[in-house]
C-alpha cells in the first residue's frame, strides 16, 4: 500500500473503532474517570438543591483535585457559607467550619452540603480505585450509545456496594448515567451526566444530577462553570492544615 | 498606587487558589438569663435582677488578597440587671496572616487557637479561654498570639504559638473575676498516619500548668471517632495541688446520617472535684458566708469572709472545664449548607451529680447572607448539682447575623 493510499485511508481507519472488539472494562472505567476533570483540576460549581414544595436552594464552590482521592472545595456563596470547606484525602474527609475556626473530621457517606451527593460521591471522582468492574454490554441510555458496566465495591467500607454506570461508546467515554446500590440491592439514587460543552478547552459533560430513588422528587444539580485542567497543585493544598488555613 | 495596595499586590503574586476576597458582618446578640439564689449566689450577693442580661453590637471584617489575610471581629456589650451595669468593648479576634505558599504561615494578633478535636471540651488547648461547653456554637473571645505554622509535608505539620491572654468566658451577667495573665508557648505537631489524625501538644508558661497531650482522629466508617487527652501537673482549680498529675482525656464519635448529625462525647476531668471534695467546698462557702454575715464578728474579719465566699464561689468558672470529673455530652443537629431552618439539640451531663443542662435551639436563613439563631439554655438537676449551683436558672440567646 502506498503512502498516499494510506494517508488517505488512515482517517477512516480510525473511525471505526465500533467495528473493533470494545476495550476492557477496566480502560473502559479509567477514560471515563478522566473524561470530565483531569488528573489535577480546578473548577467552580454551582449546586442546586431540588426539594418537593420548597424553592430551590444554590450553592457555590470552588474546588481542586489531585489524583484519584485529594480533593478540597470551599463554599464561594451564599456569604452565611462562605469559607466552609470539605477535604478529602486518601480514606479522611475533613470539614472546616470557619465560625469555629475548626477542622472536624467527618465520614465519606455524609451528605454533601444537604443535597443528594454524598462526600464520596463529590471527592471520589475516580471509581477505578474502589470497583472492580465488568463489561455488562451495550445499550442506548438517554439518546446515546453505551458501554454498560457493572462495578462491585471492593470492600464495605466504600459507600456503594454495588454501582450500575453507563460510558458514551463513541470514543469519547464521557459517563452518562449511573444507578447506585445498597448491600441490599436497593436503588439508592441514580446520577446523569449531560449538557456536553466545551469548557476548559475541551468538551466535557457539564452537568451533574443526581435524583434520589429514596425521597421522590428530590434531586441535586451540580454545574461545572468552568474548569481548569492539569494545573500544578502542591500535595500540602490538601492537608487539614491547609483547610484551617481558610480561604 | 498607594504604598500598601502595592504591598498587598506583591503579597498575592503566585496565589490564585486564594483570591481577593472581601466579607464584612455586623450582628446583634441579646442573651437573657433567668437568675437564682444558690450556694453560690447566698442572699443574691452578685446583685443580680430576675432577668439580667446582656447585649452586643457586633462587628466583623476579613480581607483576603492572596496568601495575606486581615480580620477584626469585635462587639460592643452592655449589661442590665447586674451589680455593675457596664459598656464594654472586646476584641475577639484581630489578627493578620500570611503564607509562603502552602508551606510556611505566620499569624499575628487576637486569634482564636481553635485546636482539637473535641467538640465540646480541647482538653489540649490550655491557651485561650475554654468554649462554653453548653452551647459550642457561641464565638469565643481568642487571644494575643504570634502563631507559625510549618508544613513540610501534606501528612505533617508544625504549630509553634506564644500566647498570652487573660480573658475569661464572658457569656454570663456576672463580672468577669480578674484572673493572672496567662503567658504561654505551645507546640502541636500533626500527622496523618495510615488515615489517622495523630497530634502530640506540648504546653507551658507564666501562670500556665506545663502540658503535654495528644489528639487523635478516624473515620470508622460507621462513625468518625476521636480521642483527646492531656497530662499535667499541679491544678488548674483551686486547691493548686502543685505536685499532682492530672489527666484529662475527651472521647466520642460523630455519626452523619443525610441532614442529620448526631454527636456524643465523654470528657473525665481528672482535676475535678469528687463528692467529698465537692461536700468540702460547699461547707467551706457556708461557713464563709456564716462568718460575712455574723454581726457578733469585726467587719474587716466580715470582709475577709466575703472575699474568701466570694473566691470559692467562682471556682466553677476558675478552671473553665468543669467542676467534677465525669461528663457525657450529646447533640443532634439537622440542617446542611443549603437549609433554610436548621434545628439543634445539645445535652452535657454530669455523670456524678446528675446535673443536666439542655440546649435546644434553632436557626433560619431567610436569605443567603442572613442568619438568626435562637437557643435556649435549661439548666437542671438536683439542687446541689453543679450547674443548679450556677446563679441563673437559663438562658435565651438570641443571634442575628448580617453579612455582605
Amino acid at each position: 500500500m502506498s503512502r498516499r493510499a494510506l494517508l488517505v485511508l488512515a482517517p477512516a481507519l480510525l473511525a471505526v473503532p465500533a467495528l473493533a472488539a470494545p476495550p476492557d472494562a477496566a480502560t473502559i472505567l479509567r477514560r471515563a474517570d478522566r473524561a470530565v476533570l483531569g488528573e489535577t483540576a480546578t473548577y467552580t460549581l454551582r449546586m442546586t438543591v431540588v426539594r418537593p414544595g420548597k424553592p430551590e436552594r444554590v450553592v457555590e464552590m470552588k474546588g481542586w483535585k489531585k489524583g484519584d482521592d485529594q480533593g478540597l472545595v470551599r463554599y464561594t456563596a451564599p456569604a452565611k457559607e462562605r469559607g466552609t470547606a470539605y477535604l478529602r484525602s486518601g480514606e479522611s474527609t475533613w470539614l472546616f467550619l470557619p465560625s469555629a475556626e475548626k477542622v472536624v473530621r467527618v465520614g465519606a457517606k455524609q451528605n454533601f452540603g444537604g443535597g443528594d451527593f454524598s462526600n464520596a460521591d463529590i471527592f471520589r471522582l475516580s471509581l477505578v480505585k474502589d470497583y472492580d468492574p465488568t463489561l455488562a454490554g451495550e445499550e442506548s441510555v438517554e439518546g446515546e450509545a453505551c458501554y454498560k458496566l457493572e462495578l462491585k465495591a471492593k470492600d464495605r467500607s466504600i459507600a456503594y456496594d454495588r454501582v450500575v454506570y453507563w460510558v458514551r461508546s463513541d470514543g469519547t467515554f464521557y459517563p452518562v448515567k449511573a444507578d447506585y446500590y445498597t448491600l441490599s440491592g436497593k436503588n439508592l439514587k441514580s446520577l446523569l451526566l449531560s449538557q456536553v460543552k466545551p469548557i476548559g478547552g475541551r468538551a466535557r459533560p457539564t452537568l451533574m444530577t443526581m435524583e434520589s430513588r429514596v425521597d421522590e422528587g428530590s434531586r441535586t444539580r451540580l454545574e461545572f462553570l468552568t474548569i481548569q485542567d492539569d494545573p500544578k497543585l502542591d500535595d500540602r493544598l490538601f492537608s487539614p492544615t491547609a483547610l484551617e488555613r481558610g480561604e | 498606587m498607594t504604598g500598601a495596595a502595592a504591598l498587598l499586590a506583591v503579597l498575592s503574586l503566585g496565589t490564585s487558589a486564594y483570591p481577593q476576597a472581601r466579607q464584612l458582618e455586623l450582628g446583634v446578640e441579646s442573651f437573657a438569663y433567668r437568675s437564682a439564689t444558690t450556694p453560690l449566689n447566698r442572699d443574691n450577693v452578685l446583685g443580680l435582677d430576675d432577668y439580667p442580661g446582656l447585649g452586643r453590637l457586633a462587628v466583623g471584617w476579613r480581607e483576603t488578597h492572596g496568601s495575606f489575610r486581615a480580620v477584626f471581629r469585635g462587639y460592643v456589650e452592655r449589661t442590665w440587671g447586674t451589680q455593675g451595669d457596664e459598656t464594654a468593648w472586646v476584641v475577639r479576634q484581630g489578627y493578620a496572616q500570611y503564607w509562603w505558599g502552602e508551606k510556611v504561615g505566620l499569624r499575628l494578633g487576637k486569634q482564636r487557637i481553635a485546636w482539637g478535636s473535641g467538640f465540646a471540651w480541647n482538653p489540649t488547648n490550655r491557651l485561650e479561654p475554654p468554649k462554653n461547653a453548653l452551647n459550642t456554637t457561641l464565638e469565643q473571645e481568642g487571644a494575643l498570639a504570634a502563631r507559625l505554622d510549618w508544613a513540610p509535608a501534606a501528612w505533617a505539620s508544625i504549630v509553634l504559638v506564644g500566647a498570652t491572654t487573660d480573658a475569661t468566658p464572658r457569656d454570663l451577667p456576672l463580672a468577669a473575676n480578674d484572673v493572672e495573665r496567662r503567658d504561654s508557648l505551645a507546640l502541636r505537631a500533626r500527622f496523618l498516619v495510615k488515615d489517622t489524625d495523630v497530634a502530640a501538644v506540648a504546653s507551658g508558661g507564666k501562670n500556665q500548668r506545663t502540658l503535654v497531650g495528644l489528639d487523635l482522629g478516624r473515620d470508622l466508617g460507621w462513625a468518625a471517632v476521636h480521642a483527646e487527652a492531656s497530662l499535667y501537673e499541679g491544678a488548674e482549680m483551686h486547691p493548686p495541688r502543685d505536685d499532682t498529675v492530672f489527666f484529662r482525656v475527651v472521647a466520642g464519635a460523630l455519626r452523619t446520617s443525610g441532614e442529620n448529625a448526631f454527636a456524643l462525647e465523654y470528657f473525665y476531668n481528672g482535676e475535678g472535684y469528687s463528692d467529698r471534695g465537692t461536700s468540702l467546698w460547699l461547707d467551706g462557702l457556708d461557713r464563709s458566708w456564716t462568718a460575712a454575715t455574723d454581726p457578733a464578728l469585726p467587719p474587716e474579719i466580715q470582709q475577709q469572709a466575703l472575699q474568701a465566699y466570694a473566691l470559692g464561689a467562682a471556682i466553677p468558672y476558675a478552671g473553665g472545664l468543669g467542676l467534677r470529673r465525669h461528663y457525657l455530652h450529646a447533640s443532634w443537629t439537622r440542617g446542611g449548607a443549603t437549609s433554610v431552618w436548621t434545628g439543634a439539640v445539645r445535652t452535657v451531663i454530669g455523670l456524678e451529680d446528675g446535673a443536666f443542662a439542655l440546649t435546644p435551639g434553632v436557626g433560619w436563613a431567610p436569605r443567603g447572607n442572613v442568619t438568626l439563631n435562637l437557643d435556649a439554655v435549661l439548666l437542671l438537676g438536683p439542687d446541689e448539682s453543679e450547674y443548679r449551683l450556677a446563679p441563673v436558672r437559663g438562658a435565651l440567646q438570641a443571634r442575628v447575623k448580617v453579612l455582605f
